[in-house]
């Protein structure tokens, strides 16, 4: 496909996508940080350690959901920015894929692999198989690529927002109003 | 002596006896206090590492308090508490304790206390001992318990109040160890009328 064929904007999928996946996702943080550091009461911390699961799963259907769209839906034209501005918006976005994947992933191996197992049941529907059985030094250390994925992710979705203002408001280009919904 | 003089005598004799043979029968023996479920709580609390103390109670019980004043050692109590009524604040949570990783309440749908001697140690301190049957595991318990005349309502009231730690590996509650600790606090505080 040439630059010329492409469409102007992303398609409402794709936006859709975008945005629902970027509230879960920021949502899934705050909420990994209360449920880790909110000085809860038991009950209260074990049914947000519940909803953080089935939500990741959730995550998880959005994200494959994005990289179909991806494949599927055309992307627009690239903008008429710096190589070097181009490759690092494609490095960052790219990263976010990967990122919140191995977040992904990795939360779900340290539920599997926690000394203490407890069923993830999908919002209570059915439950979600395990991908390890229980073991110490793997649930530490899956735990602690799911924190440093999520603060990463944390980071690169700052860089991202800083990409998108810096073209909206510096480059006054159509980057961030192309992937903003109509109404 | 007249007739009815004789039977008069004999009537009052084996009224007199009766009344003695009914005395000796229920004067020695330790009386049952009513136990007010309202009033009473049995309560436990567990640590964990990088979870918050888990404190939970058992809304189903009953249990039977015996008290002999003169005869403290003559005094029981026994308590049975349905494991699947443990409440833990959330219904997930509460679930998730009555599975078979923790109190397996399916199997072992009861948690039994049963006293073996009470032993007076202070004004208002006697020590149970006895045997708790956990995961249908029993061991041996000894508590202190607190006892004094209950402030609430009408009536004799009896206040008691038990701490104690058990150690849940002893009954084969293994889960989590060591992430969830070994050590559990009981608390149990009750409140009795008199019969």
């Amino acid at each position: 496909m040439t630059a010329l064929s492409r469409p102007a904007r992303w398609s409402a999928a794709v936006i859709a996508l975008h945005w629902l996946s970027a509230a879960l996702i920021l949502g899934l943080i705050a909420h990994g940080l209360m449920m880790v550091h909110g000085r809860l009461s038991a009950a209260t911390t074990f049914d947000l350690y519940q909803q953080h699961k089935s939500l990741g799963f959730v995550a998880l259907a959005l994200t494959a959901a994005r990289l179909m769209g991806r494949l599927c839906f055309a992307a627009p034209k690239a903008l008429s920015s710096a190589l070097w501005e181009r490759r690092l918006a494609a490095l960052v976005q790219a990263s976010l894929y990967a990122l919140t994947l191995a977040a992904i992933f990795f939360g779900w191996l340290a539920v599997s692999a926690s000394p203490l197992p407890i069923p993830t049941r999908f919002f209570g529907l059915f439950v979600v198989p395990n991908l390890a059985g229980p073991d110490q030094a793997l649930f530490a250390g899956a735990a602690f690529a799911h924190e440093a994925a999520a603060y990463a992710i944390a980071v690169l979705v700052a860089l991202h927002v800083a990409g998108a203002l810096k073209h909206h408001i510096v480059d006054r280009d159509d980057a961030l109003t192309r992937m903003l919904p109509r109404w | 002596m007249t007739r009815s003089a004789l039977l008069r005598t004999f009537i009052l004799l084996a009224a007199a006896l009766a009344a003695l043979a009914l005395a000796q029968r229920t004067a020695p023996a330790a009386a049952n206090w009513r136990i007010d479920p309202a009033r009473t709580e049995i309560a436990f609390a567990i640590e964990a590492v990088g979870f918050p103390r888990t404190e939970g109670r058992f809304r189903r019980f009953e249990g039977r308090i015996s008290v002999d004043f003169d005869h403290p050692e003559r005094s029981s109590v026994a308590f049975r508490v349905q494991s699947g009524s443990v409440d833990v604040g959330s219904l997930s949570f509460s679930d998730y304790v009555r599975s078979a990783a923790f109190l397996d309440a399916e199997r072992h749908p009861s948690i039994d206390f049963v006293s073996s001697s009470v032993k007076r140690i202070g004004d208002s301190t006697v020590r149970v001992s006895g045997e708790l049957t956990l995961l249908g595991v029993t061991k041996p318990l000894t508590v202190d318990v607190a006892v004094k005349p209950a402030v609430s309502k009408g009536g004799h009231r009896l206040d008691f109040h038990a701490e104690t730690r058990i150690d849940r590996l002893e009954f084969g509650m293994n889960s989590g160890f060591p992430l969830v600790s070994r050590d559990v606090r009981l608390i149990i505080s009750s409140e009795a009328a008199e019969p």
